[in-house]
């Protein structure tokens, strides 16, 4: 459904094929730094960079007309952007969605009584009733633009293609912005054309990329110009983005999306209780697997999930003698671009 | 040594108490239980458990675990002037400066070992991500089972059934961890002792909103919050009855909290932990008295015993800190209008999303029906950048505006 009526999210659990599905196009809303900082007002300047941007931009009313905002109750921080939003913009349409923190079965169940309540209400946003077999439709086209997300990312980061990660974040933040109609084509002919389009770049050292928000072009572009080549990340604007979504004859599609949303990769606010800090070790695993030499952690100012659980984290990469890089970033490029000399020094030690 | 110190401090209240026992005790009598618990839970032969604020401490007490919320042990820490310590070391192995104090209070003191193991754990969604995060890490460090209440934000029929049954699961782990068996009758017993404990808390609350109010600022420091570890429980009859009692006394003789009672104050969220002399100090100079702090209030209906965990479900949605905004601030301007207060408090703690991150929309609400706050930026756990006389001058011309 090729449409341009927007609805806005913010977080990378939202589920994109229901808003798709009825009728709109999912716009993220990112935490871009051109609105007057304004958001300490509104919540305090102790909340994450990203919220607060965020934030900056509805008061700004910096963002393009959407027809509602589907909020996740991921963290504080974004519960928090719930209330500011709609502080901020109170005749704005907007949903907060409830997203349990562990992934047990009752948790999936729970899930996808969730999602069925943001089903309705975004039909209800439309003024129309909803069809369920729309729902799968958009999983496909969901599922294809998954498939060739990966397809694209493992050829160019095998091949260690130079500014392959910019091409991809570029298609990352285009593809969490458009309709995934207007992404697929493009999906496509990169995959055709990707051993001639880009050179190979064998002399730079494979990182493993991992954190909350970073989508700056610029930002993987200072990690090419200081000779780290992402190998592969996990990161909320990049690979846990798209994600595959089975469906069965059988099963309800809401439960089924549930289920497909609690079994890719977690961030650090989602895991089980049964293995806790497993984010450890998962990380320790992806940098393991893509050959990685070094770890860079990209973490935003104030993010209680990740920041509470880094130091896990940190210990295992030891344990492991795998280096670890730590930027604490604030949405700017500023604060990205002042953290050059550490990233240096640190890709010079591992070479 | 924390044991011995619960145990010197039980001692010597029970002593205090035994010695004067016609005098107004409540205080006393909450401190001597809080001092149980602890020692208790240093024990070393206890079954215990380590929480997340907003777990229903009714069902382990009637499962005989001793259980406590983990900022407990921050509060504690900071109270005994120790907590500045053990923030530096949680620093020191890299825990982010920015976050909650209380948390980093207690992730400083496990690294030092001076956490006791639990037999289990149990986390919740509630009130913060910052808490969930911390309890994960003891129970990776403690290598010990974890379960998760997932607490939905609000009280559809669909979300108290999804609250209800975790409950159920949780009894279930419970079991499995301790081998202790589940009993019902034991269950409807402490429910009805926590809806007594609830009648007798109102009935106290009640009392406060009395102008002049029978309480000073220091009688209900923390009471709400930890009390709801006596739930379930003879013990926390005892000390609900005892505020009820030592309140309507000073009621029926006309006596108040505060001398010459002049302005009534709400607090927000958490006091001050460490040891300071605020709250005398603004009673004696402006005859000031925090009233009510927003975290002394029943928000919920008395538990069905045929049907416990429902109740528990509702009473831990109803939450003020569980949601969104407008229902904790709706509850802010309720407690507002009953207690008559002139102006609130918002200590704002350093690091909490939850209680700071809501500062400028709770300004704004209780702006709505008259009531100024003052924000302040205060660290209630780290006592080593507190700037006392920066902070009494803000209130002071606080006190001074809402006089006027
Ligand atoms: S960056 Fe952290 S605190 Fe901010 S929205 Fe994401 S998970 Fe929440
Ligand atoms: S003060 Fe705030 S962040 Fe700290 S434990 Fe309480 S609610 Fe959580």
């Amino acid at each position: 459904m090729l449409t341009n009526k927007l609805v806005g999210f913010t977080c990378s659990y939202t589920p994109l094929p229901l808003i798709h599905a009825a009728g709109y196009a999912p716009y993220r809303l990112f935490p871009l730094d051109n609105s007057k900082d304004s958001a300490g007002h509104i919540l305090h300047d102790n909340l994450c960079p990203h919220v607060k941007k965020i934030l900056d931009r509805g008061i700004d009313n910096n963002t393009p007309e959407m027809s509602g905002v589907v909020f996740m109750n991921s963290c504080d921080a974004m519960r928090r952007l719930f209330d500011g939003w709609r502080k901020a913009r109170p005749n704005d349409k907007a949903i907060l969605i409830d997203f349990p923190a562990t992934s047990d079965d009752s948790a999936i169940n729970f899930f996808a009584l969730e999602l069925s309540r943001l089903w309705k209400e975004l039909w209800e946003w439309n003024g129309r009733v909803g069809d369920l077999s729309s729902i799968k439709q958009s999983i496909s086209i969901y599922n294809d633009l998954y498939s060739l997300f990966s397809d694209v990312t493992s050829k160019i980061r095998k091949a260690r293609l130079k500014d392959g990660n910019l091409k991809i974040q570029e298609l990352y933040n285009k593809a969490s912005t458009e309709p995934p109609e207007n992404i697929i084509p493009i999906l496509k002919n990169l995959q055709a054309s990707i051993n001639s389009a880009l050179d190979n770049d064998s002399n730079s050292v494979p990182i493993f990329l991992f954190g909350n928000v970073l989508y700056e072009l610029d930002a993987f572009k200072l990690f090419n110009d200081c000779g780290a080549f992402i190998c592969d990340d996990d990161l909320c604007t990049g690979s846990r983005l798209f994600y595959p979504i089975n469906i069965t004859e059988e099963e309800d599609l809401f439960l089924s999306l549930s289920k497909s949303i609690f079994s890719r990769s977690f961030c650090a606010r989602t895991f089980d209780p049964k293995y806790p800090l497993k984010f450890a070790e998962d990380i320790l695993n992806k940098a393991k697997a893509c050959n990685a030499k070094g770890v860079i952690a990209h973490v935003l100012k104030f993010c209680d999930p990740y920041l509470i659980r880094l130091p896990i984290v940190r210990e295992i990469l030891k344990e492991n003698s795998l280096p670890l890089l730590v930027l604490e970033g604030d949405c700017t490029l500023r604060s990205i671009g002042q953290q050059k000399t550490r990233i240096e020094a640190f890709i010079e030690m591992l070479r | 040594m924390m044991y011995e110190y619960f145990k010197n401090l039980e001692s010597s209240l029970e002593k205090k108490i035994n010695e004067t026992p016609k005098s107004p005790n409540a205080r006393k009598k909450y401190s001597l239980e809080v001092a149980r618990i602890g020692k208790r839970l240093y024990s070393g032969k206890d079954k215990i458990a380590w929480t997340g604020i907003g777990v229903p401490f009714d069902i382990l007490n009637t499962m005989g675990i001793t259980s406590c919320f983990v900022e407990f042990v921050g509060a504690m820490l900071a109270s005994t002037g120790a907590s500045g310590n053990f923030i530096k070391e949680a620093e020191n192995t890299g825990y982010a400066s920015d976050s909650c104090s209380y948390h980093r209070a207690i992730l400083g003191a496990l690294s030092q070992n001076l956490i006791p193991k639990p037999d289990f754990l149990v986390g919740t969604t509630l009130p913060c991500s910052g808490g969930l995060a911390v309890i994960e890490n003891m129970a990776r460090k403690f290598k010990k089972s974890l379960f998760v209440l997932n607490v939905p934000q609000e009280d559809s029929l669909q979300n108290i059934k999804y609250l209800s049954d975790q409950l159920k699961d949780l009894v279930n782990f419970i079991q499995k961890e301790t081998g202790i068996n589940f009993d019902e009758n034991k269950l409807k017993e402490g429910i009805k002792k926590t809806n007594k404990a609830r009648d007798l808390m109102i009935e106290a609350y009640n009392l406060a909103k009395k102008i002049p109010s029978p309480v000073d600022s220091r009688i209900l420091k923390d009471f709400g919050i930890v009390t709801a570890l006596m739930l379930g429980t003879d013990a926390g009859i005892e000390v609900a009855k005892a505020y009820r009692d030592e309140f309507q006394a000073k009621v029926n003789s006309g006596e108040s909290g505060v001398k010459g009672e002049k302005i009534r104050l709400l607090w927000i969220q958490n006091r001050i932990q460490f040891r300071y002399q605020l709250e005398k100090w603004m009673e004696e100079e402006f005859s000031a008295s925090i009233v009510i702090d927003e975290l002394n209030d029943i928000t919920w209906e008395k538990i069905d015993v045929d049907d416990p965990f429902t109740g528990i479900a509702k009473r831990i949605i109803s939450i003020p800190f569980n949601g969104k905004a407008e229902k904790r601030i709706e509850h802010l301007k309720f407690l507002a209008k009953e207690y008559k207060i002139q102006g609130a408090i918002n200590p704002c703690n350093w690091g909490c999303r939850q209680g700071t991150g809501e500062r400028g929309l709770i300004s704004d609400g209780l702006k709505e029906i008259g009531v100024p706050v003052v924000n302040l930026e205060i660290d209630c756990i780290d006592q080593r950048n507190f700037a006392e006389g920066q902070v009494k001058t803000r209130i002071a011309a606080f006190i001074e505006m809402i006089s006027n």
